[in-house]
């Protein structure tokens, strides 16, 4: 394997601590916020995370695989979760110490509960509204009642975070357009 | 398992006496100390099978409401305010509004979310996601969601089956509590007493012939009720049970239908419930949270009070707490890892490669009791081992059991045990920045006390280090130590009953005075006290021979 060349793009709105560990090829969109701590690994192919996004403290996003790994918009990343799906959808939440799977892609509106691990060791999709929960992870389908209120809270979230973080952290600057 | 010490609360037995710690029924006469509470007035242990409890307060756990006890009873002994539980992941739910409408893109615009929110509201849990919406239950308003649901519950059948019951005995309960401050005050409530008037009626009710059940037949004793049991009328029930009713069978049928575990409501997910209901997932409801309470306990024998929590439910403190943790001393025991006390033949050392616990047939292990004095004041300890019969004339002599079970029942694992025969002190419990100053106290050499029990003891295996008597002492620790005597066909688990005397300063004593140093072996000075009190030693489970290499010796 060549070695890994990093090539980070992010959005000249983003904000991306300088405190992360980024390696290999990342693209990091609009809005979106990496705290300090996080990690992504594009190990094989590239990481492409869209706008909106909120990557907290000891998460890791690891991409395995040739492919590009596209992450979508408006997601969380909870505190210490590991996600390598080969794709993310938009609007999902991967809670603390989730730990997902290079098997599972994860469609959109999906939720990982805190601590639930998706490792199934056959591919999977996992079916927009997925709610993954407990102790034995176990699944249920959400009827999706809430969800403009949670995606209006997620955008206030990111919002006062891009207002707050660079008040007490270095922010990196992507490659590209600064 | 580690190894464990539990304490004996006799609960008003007549005798003393502590049940053989290897017979399963006596499980429930041994208590970690912390679950013990100690009676000043008795001087004595309780715990609570033998305590009075009474209820001092309901709260809910979910806003911390102090419910007054009125209404507990009309609120069902649940919530009555905006807590509710989750049927399916039991998590707490919250009230929240309607998405707004004509907005299928919940990406689109950020515009119209009012702060007071749309109608209707529903019940959402931010765990797993489920919403009441999915059982149809909506609100118009974001309040009084309680009492809109407990009126689903007080229709269910079976509450109203439960309504009537009690309307029913409503009578016999008046007359039974207007008789009751009529009469003397039964103190001693004989079984022989006068048919109290809710016996009566329970058991007549209880007579009742149910399809499908056989009935009954008391003994022919011929005693006469003469209670008022013919005062009664017969109940008669809304809906006939009983039989095959048409839900059980229409459970059945869903039972035989279903297509994935899911559908079908798991036991944790339907006894939170007030009544009986659906086997569905789907059908489960929202639930008002049940309260809970706190707990006053008294002594059965005084009825002074052992433990009162405060009253406020924020408050995690206690106006009366007589633990007895902070009066007898608590023990801890361990089986030391470095085995290299082996008696016959040399252990394969192969034997215990990750150093697994397990104690082998035909082997002796020291082990080490930890006593912490909780007083303050020092105290003098004694332990012995307890046979079957309470060692009572022995008890200063006992230092050993039965040495090599052979004439004792077969049931009991045959092993000798081994403990410092003597008294030995324990320094007072005092705070933790008294204690800079005695450093060098520590490690105190423990030869002058019981060691005598070494004498005769340890004739084989002409000890490397000194495995029975005091080990060590600091602050106001001291950890002895004792020696097990695995017999070669033991099995089962090593777990005997230990007497523990402890003579302490007694607070009705006159002045402190010198005594307290010496010993209090000889006579008792008039202001020391000697207290006792039994224990349920386990040292675990005793390997047995056949797993072994065959080591003859
Ligand atoms: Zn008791
Ligand atoms: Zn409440
Ligand atoms: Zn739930
Ligand atoms: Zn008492």
């Amino acid at each position: 394997m060549p070695p890994i060349r990093d090539k980070f793009t992010i959005h000249s709105k983003a904000v991306v601590c300088q405190d992360v560990e980024l390696k290999g090829d990342i693209t990091i969109g609009s809005g979106t916020i990496v705290h300090p701590k996080a990690t992504i690994f594009a190990i094989a192919g590239p990481i492409v995370i869209g706008a909106g996004c909120i990557i907290e403290e000891s998460a890791i996003i690891v991409n395995r695989r040739k492919e590009v790994m596209r992450i979508g918009d408006d997601n969380l990343f909870e505190i210490q979760c590991r996600v390598e799906s080969p794709s993310v959808g938009n609007c999902n939440t991967v809670s603390t110490r989730a730990r997902v799977h290079h098997t599972v892609r994860i469609s959109s509106y999906c939720v990982i509960g805190a601590g639930c691990l998706v490792v199934p060791a056959e591919d999977e999709v996992l079916d927009e509204f997925t709610v993954v929960y407990g102790p034995e992870a176990a699944r249920r389908a959400w009827s999706g009642r809430g969800k403009v209120q949670e995606a209006d809270l997620r955008r206030k979230h990111a919002e006062y975070l891009r207002e707050t973080l660079p008040k007490f952290n270095r922010v990196r600057r992507g490659d590209g357009h600064g | 398992m580690a190894p464990s010490i539990d304490y004996h609360c006799p609960c008003l037995a007549s005798s003393p006496a502590p049940p053989p710690p290897h017979l399963p029924s006596s499980s429930y006469s041994f208590h970690p100390l912390h679950e013990l509470f100690f009676c000043e007035e008795c001087d004595a242990v309780r715990c609570n099978r033998c305590v009075s409890v009474e209820v001092s307060g309901y709260y809910c756990p979910n806003c911390l409401f102090e419910v007054p006890s009125a209404s507990v009873r009309a609120e069902k002994n649940r919530c009555a305010r905006n807590c509710f539980m989750c049927p399916n992941c039991r998590n707490t739910l919250s009230v929240v509004p309607s998405d707004p409408p004509d907005m299928d893109d919940g990406r689109g615009s950020t515009a119209a979310l009012n702060a007071v929110g749309e109608p209707p509201f529903f019940l959402y849990c931010n765990h797993c996601r489920w919403d009441s919406a999915e059982v149809d239950i909506t609100f118009e308003k974001p309040t009084g969601l309680a009492a809109q649901l407990q009126k689903h519950e007080d229709s269910a059948p079976d509450s109203l089956e439960f309504e009537r019951l009690k309307e029913h005995f409503e009578p016999f309960l008046r007359a039974s509590s207007s008789s009751a401050l009529a009469g003397p005050t039964p103190a001693s409530h004989s079984h022989h007493a006068h048919v109290n008037p809710i016996t009566a009626a329970a058991s007549s009710a209880l007579a009742r012939d149910i399809p499908g059940v056989a009935k009954y037949a008391p003994h022919p004793r011929g005693r006469r009720d003469k209670g008022p049991r013919d005062e009664m009328s017969e109940y008669r029930s809304r809906v006939e049970v009983g039989g095959t009713s048409a839900m059980g069978e229409a459970d059945v049928d869903f039972m035989r239908r279903i297509e994935e575990e899911s559908e079908v409501a798991a036991v944790e997910q339907r006894w939170a419930n007030s009544w009986a209901t659906s086997l569905r997932t789907s059908d489960l409801k929202p639930l008002r949270i049940p309260l809970h309470s706190k707990k006053s306990k008294r002594c059965p024998t005084c009825r002074h009070i052992l433990i009162k929590p405060e009253q406020k439910a924020q408050s995690v403190r206690f106006k009366i707490k007589l633990v007895a943790a902070n009066y007898l001393p608590s023990m801890t025991v361990a089986l030391p890892r470095p085995l290299d006390i082996v008696r016959r033949g040399a252990r394969p050392p192969a034997d215990d490669p990750s150093g697994t616990p397990g104690l082998h047939a035909g082997s002796t292990y020291p082990f080490q009791i930890a006593l912490t004095n909780p007083l303050y004041d020092p105290i003098q300890v004694r332990l012995s081992v307890q046979r079957q019969i309470p060692p009572a004339v022995s008890a200063a002599a006992a230092a050993a059991a039965t040495e090599g079970g052979a004439t004792e029942k077969s049931r009991r694992p045959p092993f000798a045990v081994s403990l410092p025969s003597s008294a030995f002190p324990i320094a007072a419990f005092a705070e933790a920045w008294e204690y800079e100053d005695d450093e060098d106290m520590f490690g105190v050499d423990g030869d002058e006390f019981g060691l005598e029990s070494r004498d005769g003891r340890e004739t084989q295996g002409k000890a490397k280090s000194k495995t029975v008597g005091v080990l060590e002492k600091r602050a106001n620790v001291t950890i002895v130590g004792g020696e097990v005597v695995i017999g070669k066909d033991a099995r089962g688990e090593v777990k005997f009953n230990m007497l523990v005397s402890y003579t302490y300063r007694s607070d009705d004593a006159l002045p402190e005075d010198e005594v307290r140093g010496t010993p209090s072996r000889t006579s008792k000075a008039p202001e020391m006290k000697t207290f006792s009190f039994s224990t349920a030693v386990n040292l675990g489970p005793v390997v047995p021979r056949e797993e072994n290499r065959m080591d003859t010796d």
